[in-house]
């Protein structure tokens, strides 16, 4: 068995806002090899992105990562951060989240990348997209060219604000060298754009929804990462252009190597794309197997409700679909209790359900988990709850 | 930075309208006026009527200026009427009026310019800064912006300038100077520096910048969660490479705006100042004003002519301002724009 690149333990990001506070991921285990990918599903609010984003550490205020451990294996950074950080180093491992934001900083780009939900948007309108994937390079260029543990990213020695005021001027004048402008144009090559000499001096408005997918994709390998972290990478854009996408990001991760942490609420993209799964619900990672797993014997009742209310060609007639009763819990810390948080929509609600579940062994091989005791105890009728039971209680159904 | 949608909106809306047109025109007349002082001006615009330097009498010839002086000393008959000599007539001191509103267009677009671009430099990256990282930074920062914004301008101007003086500044004027080489036409006697209003320029600044910061913070507060800026982060690039690159460029169209709309309030601002007698130099529209205001009944040019010289300054820059609002703000419909 290899050794995980990433190593996410009890991950807990919670955002406190006037409200109350809001418990966004909790206690989230993920573990990613290299090479592989790994698919995050659930519904919206379930909290897929806040993880993505902890990972990233870009999660804005006023959201903060209160508990847990993030180890990334990396001997060389291991070893260049040992001296100062010698806390956050285990062998090979650094926990990211005991390393000051300066040197998290540092790993982006290089270390972890992250491609978004909605292409139009993540471009800047202003610039050129070739400018702003050279930019990508330039920055790991010049933090390369400077030692990685100290706040690399922060010292700027070739482009000052005179080189700003210039750059107003003269064009030629920019924030990004020559080199850097022919690695966009490689990058841009890389990830099959036509044209790409012409393209990138285009602005974002002049590309197609999938193109600056694309666009996109070669931004966030300009660092050469070894985590590529997708967040929805297809959800804004057509089913055709959907397929290409996925089908660059295989190609992509065969040739450098990386690993994928992709997130999707896409029960079809999962299945495509990856080799191990989690299902999320309500901040909570309730179960984890490989795609067979998942797909073939869920054990957990939302994993089947998902599953559930995928259309299925195959039924003559068509069967109407299966969708699951109910909303997504809230996340207020106050509102959200100890109990499971998919008790009040579950169709097998039990009594015990509603202590706090603990992750289960769904198949006896440790890979296949399930947060939910219908894993070890089946479901007992005697013990079900009476219908309308989160009604009357008052709480949030 | 700018697009070429930009472009063609800011010419669209320049050819469709009469306004923007009237607008560039005035300004353009009050910069040329400005910028060749010298050339055009008649007379010394310093120069008194009394006397000249070797202490003869002054103009040496035409109208004789002190049977014009009652036997007391009272001055304020001294102005004479607009005649082929002094082509605006003379204020009551008996210098030349047509001078001096040439001469007093520099002070005020040197100010109001000076004025402005002292405030983008302290209030656009205040307000990028505060609104880009929020938070304690943000308090901080903005609660001292409306500290500011609390004081009446003209009041915290004459506090100021009571405080440190009005220390003119004076600057050789360069069209003097390159006459001294290349004979291009100034007249003998002509100032060779001019004096700019120093701690005008600066309070002007301080009591400016505040509205700019907030402009900037208000940009930098939606800007910073635009999904473009967050993939910046992700790919490590520093947040000072960040505001530069990312939240500048797309906040710089409304603070445009905004500059130009101030240099008008600058300009006035400066003429109450000079017209109060704080403004540090005599050479100033407000300051005419106030010398023509005593004899308005009888001698109505003194003040008239750099009265219209201030409305015309100031409607040519307001003009030019809506113009670039109106091609520049995403907001305003050109369609229903009247033409």
């Amino acid at each position: 068995m290899v050794d995980p690149i990433l190593d996410i333990e009890g991950l807990t990001t919670r955002f406190f806002t006037g409200e109350g506070q809001i418990n966004a991921v909790s206690d989230v285990d993920l573990t990613i090899n290299p090479g592989e990918t790994v698919g995050v599903v659930g519904e919206s609010g379930s909290g897929k992105s806040v993880t993505a984003l902890s990972i990233m550490d870009l999660v804005e205020d006023p959201g903060k990562i209160t508990a847990g451990t993030v180890r990334y294996r990396n001997p060389e950074f291991a070893a260049s951060i040992a001296e100062r950080h010698p806390d956050a180093v285990d062998g090979d491992y650094v926990d990211l989240l005991a390393v000051p934001k300066h040197v998290r900083r540092s790993l982006r780009g290089t270390s972890f990348s992250m491609i978004f939900q909605d292409p139009e948007s993540s471009f800047n309108p202003s610039i050129t997209v070739g400018e702003q994937i050279a930019e990508a390079v330039e920055v790991q260029r010049r933090a390369t060219t400077r030692p990685r543990s100290v706040s690399a990213r922060s010292t700027r020695p070739e482009y000052r604000f005179s080189d700003f005021l210039l750059s107003t001027v003269f064009p030629s004048r920019g924030y990004v060298s020559e080199s850097s402008k022919q690695e966009a144009i490689s990058l841009l090559e890389q990830v099959g754009i036509p044209d790409p000499e012409e393209r990138v001096g285009q602005y974002p408005h002049e590309f197609s929804g999938g193109m600056l997918q694309r666009a996109m994709v070669a931004q966030a390998l300009a660092g050469e990462p070894d985590v590529l972290i997708a967040d929805e990478p297809t959800t804004a854009l057509d089913v055709t252009i959907q397929a290409q996408v996925l089908e660059l990001l295989n190609d992509l991760q065969a040739e450098f190597g990386m690993s994928i942490l992709l997130i999707t609420h896409d029960l079809g993209v999962v299945a495509r794309m990856c080799e191990r799964v989690g299902v999320m619900y309500a901040g909570k990672i309730v179960e984890r197997g490989t795609v067979s797993d998942i797909f073939d014997t869920p054990a957990h009742p939302y994993t089947e409700g998902l599953i559930g209310s995928i259309p299925d060609i195959d039924t003559p007639g068509g069967n109407r679909l299966q969708p699951i009763a109910g909303n997504v819990p809230s996340l207020l810390d106050s509102e959200m209790g100890t109990r499971c948080a998919f008790a009040d929509r579950c169709p097998k609600a039990m009594q015990r359900c509603l202590d706090e579940p603990s992750e289960l062994d769904a198949s006896g091989s440790q890979s296949h988990t399930a947060q939910c005791y219908l894993v070890s105890d089946g479901y007992a009728e005697e013990e079900a709850l009476p219908a309308g039971y989160f009604e009357s209680s008052g709480g949030d159904s | 930075m700018i697009s070429e949608r930009i472009k063609s909106n800011l010419s669209e809306s320049f050819t469709e309208s009469l306004l923007p047109k009237l607008g560039v025109a005035i300004l353009i007349c009050i910069v040329l006026f400005a910028i060749f002082a010298p050339i055009l001006a008649t007379h010394d615009p310093t120069r008194t009527g009394y006397y000249d330097d070797s202490g003869q009498p002054y103009p040496p010839t035409g109208t004789s200026y002190e049977t014009q002086i009652s036997q007391d000393g009272e001055i304020t008959e001294v102005a004479i009427e607009p005649s082929d000599e002094h082509l605006l007539g003379t204020n009551t001191v008996g210098q030349d009026v047509y001078s001096r509103f040439l001469y007093g267009a520099r002070v005020s677009l040197v100010v109001g310019i000076l004025g402005v671009l002292m405030a983008l430099a302290i209030g656009v990256p205040l307000g990028l800064v505060a609104g880009y990282y929020g938070g304690r930074v943000d308090d901080v920062l903005m609660r001292n912006a409306d500290v500011m914004l609390a004081f009446p301008a003209l009041v915290l101007a004459l506090a100021l300038i009571g405080v440190f003086g009005e220390s003119p500044v004076f600057v050789p004027d360069p069209i003097v100077y390159v006459d001294s080489f290349l004979d291009i036409g100034v007249a003998d006697g002509m100032p060779t520096a001019i004096p700019i209003p120093g701690t005008v320029t600066i309070v002007a600044a301080l009591v400016t910048w505040v509205w700019f910061a907030r402009i900037a913070r208000g940009e930098a507060l939606s800007l910073r969660s635009e999904e473009y800026v967050k993939a910046a982060k992700s790919f490590g690039t520093p947040d000072r490479s960040i505001l530069w690159r990312h939240v500048l460029p797309n906040s710089v169209t409304p603070i445009i705006v905004l500059a130009t709309i101030q240099v008008a309030v600058i300009i006035l601002l400066e003429a109450s100042l000079a017209y109060l007698g704080f403004s540090g130099t005599t050479l100033s529209w407000g300051y005419e004003i106030e010398r023509g205001q005593d004899v308005l009944r009888t001698r109505p040019w003194v003040a008239v002519v750099p009265g219209i010289g201030i409305m015309l300054t100031v409607i040519g820059v307001n003009l030019i301002g809506d113009w670039l609002r109106d091609a520049l703000d995403p907001n305003v419909d050109n369609s229903t724009r009247g033409a």
